[in-house]
This record gives structure tokens, sequence and C-alpha cells, in this order.
């Protein structure tokens, strides 16, 4: 054998050998993906019914003291269970875990929940009371250390301790009555995590699978970036059994993949996102039903009332006069996304209409008397600068800012000049309130509850309205003028107050004074889609069943799927 | 250690192995040559990476808002800012950005869970080596025969057919391409699967062994993960292989042409060696030398075209992690892939530059 033939021989061996030890090692350290023990059987399971649902979203978090974000409390719900629950379909708010609806002090500040007894986290475990208080105060030390950190936005502001009287009683104690605590309690956060899975002294936000809960699913299989499989808890007693033997939710990099990947029948249901064109098209797609779920994402415009031109109420009353909503919805859209006259979309407690009632927009005549008032003509034009992320709130921004450009310039008596900022710059901008006159902001509720809608773009600068100014240590801020502390004063009340009607009435007015301010200009609301195969079915048993029993604040129920061969 | 430095040791240590052999018995000018290479490899990862750290940073906009939205107040921005250490001097934490390179720990991400970035890719990487190596082998493959058929036919219809293909085929946008393929044999035809790497339900009983789904189905004897992890592989290979496949078969062609022009070749044509062995056996064997440099400048444009790839098919891979992470202005996400590419892309040229030298005697510095 020659010199170089022995070489490239040595040299062949050495990189085969590497080869087989990295897969040999690698063997030993199966990091990259989080499962229960793989069952030694070479074949696929046989009989079971899977329904395969397709998502854009990421896991940020399984840790109920921790995650904060849509698809993560989606997969938290499906495996846990609250003291109340929202009704699928419906934003009813039920007992779950809790046999009653809570008993509230005179004063507003205590909450008393008795929980059923015998529930059963999927391997067996009890839940007790002192366990969930246990697993509550977690949220409340070390949530705030968490990186996701849902305890600041949900817990920390309200609640002041939670204990346990006997095995299956509850008391929460809150720092100051509100009157949406209900709704807090059914939310993410309060779902009781498995003790062992999730220890008192650290977060865990990818606990290795298998993830256990007391919900209908526990989690049997998660593999990083590609699925996480669900199977049903045997312990479970709810009202909400499985329908199916195996829920198996896949990720997709691409919105267009997903959406062929429904066509194919790759995966049963598209769920979140697939963007207005997507859904056009497949709305026409033989073999799929595409559901619209009237709920969830809102769009408008933050108006800097600390800055000229908008601490002017004429500017931003002609602004509110000349926007046409259904323009955008029709030319952009397709009549995708439904027209918004109030920070408080349809279906929510005390939802009114006050900017079309108010302004009866588009009205252009009014939009140049406004400006008139104010000494802007055609010959004196009034400079608006609108700021915009390009892509955060989809590519479709652009078209409809330049729309609303349009139609304030059809006044006469507006110069609007559009800037396109990168999302990073331009939330903290916008937000910070010391940077630009206005600029588009979307919203999706933590809680279905109107003071969600309302109070953070009131309280304490308001997300960059500035129509109370930031103080710190303060909840509420300053208010710039009479009006806006007449805001201030019916949202605080409408916070506290437990009697609905009321408090509907108190949201109304608000409203009225809202828009009467032109705090924000609301725009439209995002529709959710689901769209799915025609063998998936959801449950008549409960509201919504033409969108698989998915209501308008968006909670998607697993166990009500059921697939037909 | 994690499983991405158990890669990079399992690699690197035959790789020092066959390096110092060759160090102590190869010839002086060998020598010299390999120790220039690296020498000029490490200064250039160097500056790649300091470049990256830079630029990443001089982008407008604070990556920790844009990640926590409007929802987050200053208190807590600043708590993660101070948890992931940005409120540091920038010149503190390119120190820390070239410590961790050198450690292969890269830190943690900005989004999300705030996971181990090591962790993230050595989760994807697994599944872009799945993908660019079967692509590499279509490229070459296609290329290499195509590409001397069209040589030993010069002028003919079929040379100018495969002329206009590698035109044609390379200047194609690869999401176009990809789509298309999805559209007529995933859709239309429904005969292969255009997602994932896996099909979800048979994804259940593979058991993941390297990551290297094809292997953990091959060793396992799983058959019918086997099969669906083959099919999953077909389109994406496709898209990224014939795309590739175009430079290769112009190269090759081209090299062949030369070679066949040769003197040896005419003698060997006096002598009545019959045509098929003297392009195949003698003229393409000699072609190959700049074909195999071309390799090297190739794993460049096949990372790349691996972004794209992997976002049109949802292939978990490095390249779909980059554009996720890009999108979340995730600084260190994205200078450590890009970091990595950087290393992959280096090592391979080194390589490359040494089995050439091993090959061509002539070149040296």
């Amino acid at each position: 054998m020659t010199k170089s033939k022995a070489l490239y021989t040595f040299a062949a061996l050495l990189i085969g050998l590497s080869m087989l030890l990295v897969s040999c090692k690698s063997a030993a350290t199966p990091v990259a993906t989080e499962e229960v023990a793989a069952p030694a059987v070479t074949e696929p399971p046989a009989g079971p019914v899977s329904i395969i649902i397709g998502v854009t979203d990421q896991i940020a978090s399984l840790d109920p003291a921790d995650a904060y974000s849509t698809h993560d409390w989606e997969l938290i719900r499906n495996t846990g269970r609250t003291l109340l629950r929202w009704n699928p379909g419906t934003s009813d708010l039920v007992p779950d875990l809790a046999t009653a609806m809570p008993t509230i002090s005179a004063d507003g500040l205590t909450y008393t929940v008795t929980m059923q007894s015998g529930v059963k986290f999927a391997d067996g475990l009890e839940l007790t009371a002192p366990m969930f208080a246990e697993q509550l105060n977690r949220l409340l030390t070390i949530g705030p250390s968490c990186p996701n950190d849902v305890a600041d936005a949900l817990a920390i502001p309200y609640v002041e301790s939670v204990t346990s009287t006997d095995n299956v009683t509850l008391v929460f104690k809150l720092k100051s009555a509100i009157a949406f605590f209900p709704q807090l309690l059914a939310t993410a956060p309060y779902t009781p995590a498995h003790p062992t899975t999730f220890p008192t002294t650290e977060c865990v936000l990818f606990p290795a699978a298998p993830v256990y809960g007391v919900g209908p699913w526990f989690i049997s299989q998660f593999t990083q970036n590609e699925q996480v499989v669900l199977e049903p808890n045997t312990f479970y007693t709810g009202d909400l059994t499985p329908q199916s033997d195996k829920i198996i939710i896949r990720y997709f990099a691409d919105p267009q993949t997903l959406a062929l990947a429904v066509q194919k029948g790759e995966v049963d249901i598209a769920w979140r996102f697939l963007g207005p064109q997507l859904i056009t098209q497949l709305q026409s797609t033989e073999g799929l039903t595409v559901g619209t779920v009237k709920g969830g994402a809102i769009r408008f415009l933050v108006l800097n009332h600390d800055m000229p031109p908008m601490d002017d109420p004429n500017v931003v009353k002609a602004m509110a006069s000349a926007i046409d909503r259904n323009a955008i919805a029709d030319t952009v859209y397709s009549g995708t996304v439904v027209p918004l006259y109030s920070p408080n979309p349809p279906g929510f407690l005390g939802a009114s209409e006050a900017f079309d009632t108010m302004y009866k927009s588009p009205n252009l005549q009014a939009a140049k008397d406004f400006l008139a008032a104010s000494g802007f003509t055609e010959a004196n034009k009034c400079v608006l600068d609108l700021w915009y992320p390009p892509e955060h709130y989809g590519a479709e921004t652009a078209a409809w800012m330049e729309i609303i450009k349009q139609q304030l310039e059809a006044t006469g008596a507006f110069t609007v000049n559009l800037h396109a900022q990168e999302w990073a710059t331009y939330v903290s901008a916008l937000t910070g309130g010391d940077s630009y006159q206005a600029g588009v902001l979307g919203w999706f509720f933590d809680y279905p509850d109107p003071s969600n809608y309302l109070d953070p773009f009131v309280y304490n600068g308001g997300m960059g309205t500035d129509v109370a100014l930031a103080e710190t240590g303060s909840t509420f801020g300053k208010a710039i003028n009479p009006k806006a502390q007449q805001l201030l004063d019916l949202l605080a009340a409408a916070d506290v107050e437990t009697d609905l009607t009321k408090r509907a009435d108190l949201y109304k007015q608000a409203q009225d004074v809202f828009a009467d301010l032109v705090v924000d200009i609301p725009l439209f609301f995002q529709a959710e889609h689901v769209t799915y195969r025609s063998n998936i079915h959801g449950s008549s048993t409960f509201g919504s069943p033409d969108t698989l029993n998915i209501g308008g604040n968006v909670e998607f129920n697993y166990s009500v799927l059921s697939k037909t061969p | 250690m994690s499983p991405i430095a158990l890669i990079v040791l399992f690699v690197s240590v035959p790789s020092l192995i066959l390096l110092l052999y060759i160090l102590v018995r190869g010839s002086t000018g060998l020598r010299r040559y390999i120790l220039t290479r690296i020498g000029l490899t490490l200064p250039m990862i160097f500056i790649l990476a300091t470049l990256v750290f830079f630029i990443m940073h001089i982008l407008p906009g604070d990556p920790i808002t844009s990640a926590l939205g409007p929802k987050a107040t200053p208190e807590i921005v600043a708590r993660v800012r101070e948890t992931l250490g940005l409120n540091k001097p920038l010149i503190v934490q390119y120190g820390l950005f070239l410590k961790n390179i050198l450690t292969l720990d890269f830190g943690n991400s900005l989004v999300g869970g705030h996971r181990p970035i090591i962790d993230e890719m050595s989760e994807r990487f697994p599944a872009t080596l799945e993908l660019i190596i079967p692509a590499s082998i279509l490229a070459l493959f296609i290329g290499i025969i195509c590409g001397t058929f069209a040589a030993s036919r010069r002028k003919s219809a079929s040379d100018y057919s495969l002329r206009i293909y590698s035109v044609i085929i390379y200047s194609l946008p690869i999401f176009w391409f990809g789509l298309m393929l999805q559209l007529l044999f995933g859709v239309i035809l429904n005969w292969l699967p255009i997602s994932g790497r896996i099909d979800p339900v048979i994804g259940t009983s593979l058991q993941h062994v390297t990551n290297l789904y094809f292997i953990d189905a091959l060793i396992s004897g799983n058959w019918p993960a086997l099969g669906s992890v083959t099919a999953h592989l077909v389109l994406p290979t496709l898209t990224l292989g014939l795309i590739l496949s175009g430079v290769f078969v112009r190269l090759t062609r081209i090299n062949v042409i030369e070679t066949l022009q040769a003197d040896y070749i005419a003698a060997a044509r006096a002598r009545g060696i019959r045509e098929h062995v003297i392009v195949y056996q003698h003229a393409l064997k000699n072609a190959m030398i700049p074909i195999i440099t071309l390799i090297g400048l190739q794993v460049a444009i096949l990372l790349a075209g691996a972004v794209l790839t992997e976002t049109i098919f949802s292939w978990p891979g490095m390249g779909s992690y980059l554009v996720l992470r890009i999108s979340a202005r995730d600084y260190t996400a994205v200078q450590s892939v890009i970091t990595m590419f950087a290393l992959l892309v280096a090592i391979i040229s080194l390589a490359v530059d040494i089995i050439y030298s091993l090959l061509d005697p002539r070149v040296r510095y």
C-alpha cells in the first residue's frame, strides 16, 4: 500500500469512527426530546383516534406560575383545572374545581372557595386545599422571578395571601376589592400544578414529560419545536371527558405550510394563526370548514394627549369622525375583521358602540368642523405623524395605515406622515408616551372582562395615551383634565362593583367619556379562525359547536373534539 | 456536557488526530500549508464573530421590550435585562460572548423561556444535518452525472438542455420552488408529505436516540418510522438538492471539457480505449479536483438554502430557528447561530483545502 493510500484509508476510518461515536454517545443523552419512556414497539399505535392540531405558536413555558401566552395557557388549561372556568363556547363563568361560586366578604377583600374532594392528578395523586394553597403561594413567591412573569400581571397586584382552612376550603385575601377576581380565578396562573414537577423553590418552564395536572389530559410526550402529545387523564372526574384517544399539537414555522397541511389532511385542525389571505382561500376549499371566533385581538390608534396636536380635543375628535372602519375591513381584510366602535368589544360586559353613536364616522363634514374650530383649514393644515410597526401586526398594517392616511387627508385639513418603525424600537417609544404623537397598538385580553380592555389605556400613563400622566407608586396617575378624572373615577368604581347590572352601567358611562375624550381610536377586532376537516366535530352539549366550541374568550377545550373515521 | 459539545468533541478529536498525523508524517511544504490555513481560519472566525456581535447591538430597539410587549412594566423590563446581563457595558458583554464561544456555552435566549441556546441548537442541529446531507449528495450526484454527460456530448441537444436546466434551476427562488413541489406532490397528487420530519402519530413510537430520525428509525428497527422519515425527507431534499445541482452541472461540465482536451486523453483515444471509459474513468477523475474545492464553498450556500427550505417545510432545524429568532430580535441566539454556521463553514473549507492539498501536491503556499 502506498503512503497516500494509507493516509486516505486512515482518514476514512477516522471519519467513520467519529460518526459512529457521535451516534452512540448521543444515545446516552437524549436531550432534545423529553418524553415518557418510549414504547419498545416498532409499530405505530393501532386503532386509537388521534386528532392533530397545527399551530404556528411556540411554547414559551409550561409552568402555571410563569406562562403568559395564549398557547401556553391553552396547554395548561387542557391539562389542568381552575376553581372557576368559562363554559366551552361561551363567556359564562361556572364552578369547575369549586363546588359553587366563591363567597365574598362584605368588604370585598376575602374570597372563600370550597373545592370538590377526590380530585386527582393524572398520576393518581390527590389534590387537597393545602396543596393547592401551596402552589398558589408559589405563584406569589417565585412567580415574579420567572422569565415570563405572569405573577406581576395577574396575581401580585391583587392577592395578599392564599390559605387553606381544611382539606377543601381555600381563602383568598385581596389587597383591594376587585369585582373581576372571579375572572382571574379562571385564568391559567390559578391552576394547581403538580408538586413534584413544579417544586415551590424554582420555576420549571419545560418539565420533562409526562406532565400531570388534574385536567382532562396530561402531556405524555413533548418534543421541542415539533409536537406535544396529550393523552386522557384516567382520574379526571369533570364534565369535559376526552372524546378522543390522543391529541397531537404540531408546530409549524410557516402559516402557508399549515394551510397546505390542513388541506392535505396532515393536520385535522389548523388553529392560530393563518392570516386573512389564507383564511379567505381556505373558506372556499372543499372538505374544510372555517369557523370564525368573534373574540380576541383588537387594533386601535394610541393618541398621545400630552403631545401637540393630540392635546387639542378638536383634532382627536376630527380623527375619530373621519375614519371609516368598514373600508379597512373590506379593502384590506376581505371582511375577516370586525369594525370596532369601543375599546370594550362586543360580547363583553357593558359593551357599547360609543364611538359610532358619538361620531357616526365616517363624517367628513363633522371632521372639518372640528378642525376649523381649532383653526385648521386647507390653508393651515394640521400635520400628523402616525407610526406603525410594519410586520408585528401582519404585513397588511401598511395597507390599512395608508387607508387611514387617505381618509384623514380627505378632510382637506390634515397632512399625514406615515412612519414605519421596527417593533423593538416602536413599542417602547409608543407606550413610553414621550416619542410619538400617535401609533397603532394591538391588545389581547388576559381575562375576558371590560376592565382588561379599558383600565390599561387610562390608568397611570395608559400605554402612551397620557390622559392620566404616570406617577410613581400611583395606580391611577394624574388626570390631565376634569373629564379624564371623571373617567378614572368611573373605571375605579367599576373595578370594585360586584353587582353586574350596576357594573355594566358604569362601563357604559365610562365608554361614553372615553369616546368623548377620544383616549384612543378603536379600529377593528381581529376574529380568530379555526379551520377543520369535515370529519372533526365540536360538542353540541356546549355553545358554538361550529367553532369547535371556541367562544369569544378564545378558550379551546380539546376534550370536546371528536373525529369520525 | 451538552450533545452539541459532544458532537463537536467526537468530530474534532479524530480530526485533530488526523491533522497531527499529517503534520508529523507529511512533507515540510504540506505542513507549512496546513499551518498557514489554520492560522488564517482562526482570525477569520474571530473577525466574523466580532462583526456579528456589534452589528446585532448597533441595530436600534430594545429586544427585551420587544419580547415582553406593551404589558410589561419598566421594573419588569429592567429586571429581565439584569437577569440576562444586558445591563452590563457593551465591552463586558462582548468579552462574555467571546468566552462563551470558546466554552461552547452561548448563554441564554432572550425570549420565551430564556432557555440555554446550546440546548436549543442541540435539538435543532440534527434536523439540519439530516436535511443537508442528502441534499448535498443529491446535488453532487445530479451535478456530476449530468455535467459529465453534457461534456461528453458537447454542443448536442442534450448538452444545451442540461446547460439550460442548470441556469434555470439555480436561479429559481427556493421558497417558490418548494411551494410548487408541495402543491404538486403533496396537495394535488397526494404522494408525499409536505411538512415536518415524521408523521405525528408514527412519531410517537420513535425512540429519540441521536435525533437524526433516519438513523434512530434504522437502529431501532422501526420500519414504519423509517418509511415516514424517508417520505418526509423527499420534498425538502429535492428542493435544496435540485437548486444546488445547477452549479455542479456547470462546473463539472466545464472541467470535464477542459480535461477531455488534454494530451493524455488524445493518447487514450488513439489507443482505442472506449469513450465512456475515457470520460468517466480518466477525465472525470482529474476534473474532480476543482469540484471538491467548490463543495467547501457550497456549504455556506447550502446552509443559507436550508434556512428557507426549513421554513417552507416546517423543518425544525437551525435555519428555521434563525428566522424565528431574528424576528424576535433575540441577539444572543442570532449571534450564536451565525457563529456556529461560520465555524462550520470555516472548518469544512479548511478540511476541503487540506484534502485538496493531499490530492494535488502542487497546491502549496
